[in-house]
């Protein structure tokens, strides 16, 4: 390809583009040949039963899981196997289904480890604390802080990270993901473990996350309501296949997705879902 | 009771004590510490008996300019020898690791135990002396572990130490936050094997003598305790542990027989009582409060100073 060519084509490409991606663990294929493309500025939901291999999906994305087969593509630029603190340079950040937050530090330490890549100083300074040192790190202090406001958990950012409630936890790992200034952020089950009201204001925290970070959104749920009112577009996964893809409204009414969760077709999934 | 010979001791073990700490802030136990305390002393005791070139002038001591050049090679070729042999060991996760650094010391040993210029079980004596007294060792040895120290608190207080601590909390969390992890664990293992280096040097003029039993396993397991004892959160607890345990045989010489058994209960009970060692973050931010706000920053200890913007008013 040309270096004309190259740049149109990124200009053009999808933020993040997977082609026929595919992960086996010994004799079990986990993600089968999966196609998907996020669009910039969208929020791109992933549906699916248990085990359908959403997880390992973002694990491939991420850098967690080296893929089998198939490649991913940032903004045009094959990054297959790319290790995760690279993917995150790159510009994507995530959270995870069973929460990793670094339990020994305060949630503003928390959160101030995902301004890693952006704090660097010189180092004689560093090493001396010189007063212009010590300006930056306020900054970079603010900087945390205002991601602690802007989810909602301020009051708490002295606090260790373990002394929060399950919910709070939840958006401590998003303003941490946050901190590392990604494009695209990658949420795995957000919603778990929250009740009905915190659900609720989820999904209008990343509707405003969205736009005031100027976000593109992955989000793994499995609380079907929550995703048709929340995501642009939707893709289902079942037994590591895509089995259906398109805007919401399309995918509740896919007869391969009806299938899937209820067995044979019946009712739409909005209403046969779990709570 | 604390003698200058016993001081030096202590703070050599203090030295020590932070070479294995360094590692565990980023949640790497290495026992590689004896192995490149070995490599330094034997650097020092082959350098400053066989180059005539450093030993200065006749009649007077060996030149404090001599000990300074050893020891920078000391430092120099540990950290040399620690980034290749981190490359591969720091590759290995938990237990493994630690008993591939096991494994480190004891190559280390048996090498030098057969080489005919490290003397063999023999070792080499006659190491020339920079300091007529003890005490000038133990003020040598006191600017080393200031020196150390300051440099294990800036390290806690920048970036660094920051992304270290992230990755002994959880190391896919830390990656994913954009942590190249492996850059990290393997400055933490240089770091360490630079300051057992330089304490070896240190320790091999002032002990006269360097044999290869000076960095065997037990001293891997001593040092560990220092560590274990003193608390590994803070740059504090190992240099209390160092300090501290090198002493106690000595201060329990007086109950004869007994002091072993004693020894041997506190090194049961510290872990027992003290899960997180002897120095932890609450204790230091309840001392931190009564000391006066430079001294406090310095140490790291509690809040850095100013209240944080947003802090008070949520």
């Amino acid at each position: 390809m040309s270096g004309q060519a190259q740049v149109q084509a990124q200009a053009t490409a999808p933020l993040l583009a997977i082609e026929a991606l595919s992960c086996r663990f010994g004799g079990l294929v986990a993600v089968d040949r999966v196609d998907l493309q996020v669009r910039e500025g969208e929020i791109f939901g992933l549906l699916g039963p248990n085990g359908a291999g959403k997880t390992t999906l973002f694990n491939l994305i991420s850098g967690l899981t080296r893929p089998t087969a198939g490649s991913v593509r940032w903004k045009g630029t094959a990054i297959t196997g790319a290790p995760s603190h690279r993917v995150a340079a790159l510009g994507m950040a995530r959270t995870f289904q069973n929460l990793r937050l670094f339990s020994s530090l305060s949630c503003l330490d928390n959160v101030r480890v995902g301004l890693h890549r952006h704090s660097r100083q010189p180092k004689l300074q560093a090493l001396l604390g010189s007063r212009a040192f010590q300006r930056r790190e306020r900054e970079l202090r603010d900087q945390a802080m205002a991601l602690l406001v802007s989810v909602g958990i301020a009051s708490l950012a002295e606090r260790p990270s373990e002394a929060l409630s399950y919910g709070q936890r939840r958006r401590l790992e998003i303003a941490r993901a946050l901190a590392c200034r990604p494009e695209l952020l990658l949420l795995d089950e957000p919603a778990a473990g929250m009740n009905p009201g915190e659900k609720q204001e989820l999904s209008g925290l990343i509707r405003r996350l969205r736009r005031e970070h100027r976000l593109t959104v992955l989000i793994i749920e499995h609380h079907v309501p929550l995703m048709m009112e929340l995501c642009d577009r939707l893709a289902v996964l079942n037994f590591g296949r895509r089995i259906a893809l398109g805007s919401p409204a399309e995918v509740r009414r896919d007869p391969a997705v009806i299938e899937a969760y209820l067995g044979s077709a019946g009712q739409p999934p909005e209403a046969g879902a779990p709570p | 009771m604390i003698d200058a010979t016993l001081l030096v001791q202590m703070l050599l073990g203090a030295l020590l004590g932070l070479s294995v700490y360094l590692p565990l802030t980023c949640g790497q136990l290495s026992l590689a510490t004896p192995g490149f305390y070995a490599i330094g002393g034997t650097l020092a005791a082959l350098l400053s008996t066989r180059v005539p070139a450093l030993a200065g002038a006749a009649g007077s001591g060996y030149p404090l300019s001599s000990l300074l050049l050893e020891m920078l090679l000391a430092a120099l070729l540990c950290a040399v020898l620690a980034n290749g042999i981190g490359a591969l060991v720091l590759r290995l996760r938990g237990i493994y690791l630690t008993i591939a650094t096991i494994a480190l010391v004891e190559i280390l040993r048996v090498v030098s135990l057969n080489l005919e210029i490290t003397g063999g079980a023999v070792g080499i004596f006659a190491i020339p002396q920079p300091f007529a007294e003890p005490w000038g060792y133990a003020l040598w040895a006191l600017l080393l572990l200031v020196l150390v120290c300051w440099g294990c608190q800036r390290l806690a207080a920048t970036r660094p130490g920051l992304a270290m601590a992230a990755i002994r909390d959880d190391e896919i969390a830390a990656a994913s936050s954009g942590i190249a992890i492996e850059g990290w664990k393997r400055l933490a293992f240089v770091l360490s094997a630079l300051v057992a280096g330089v304490t070896g040097v240190v320790a091999a003029h002032f002990l006269n003598a360097w044999n290869p039993r000076l960095g065997n396993f037990d001293a891997s397991i001593t040092t560990l305790a220092f560590v274990v004892f003193g608390g590994s959160r803070t740059w504090i607890g190992p240099v209390a542990g160092g300090l501290a345990l090198t002493a106690l045989p000595e201060l329990l010489r007086p109950v004869g027989d007994l002091r072993l058994i004693v020894f041997g209960l506190v090194i049961l009970l510290g872990p027992a009582l003290f899960p997180q060692g002897v120095v932890t973050p609450p204790l230091l931010a309840a001392v931190g409060r009564r000391l006066p706000a430079p001294l406090r920053r310095w140490l790291g200890l509690g809040p850095a100073g100013e209240s944080l913007p947003g802090a008070s008013a949520p």
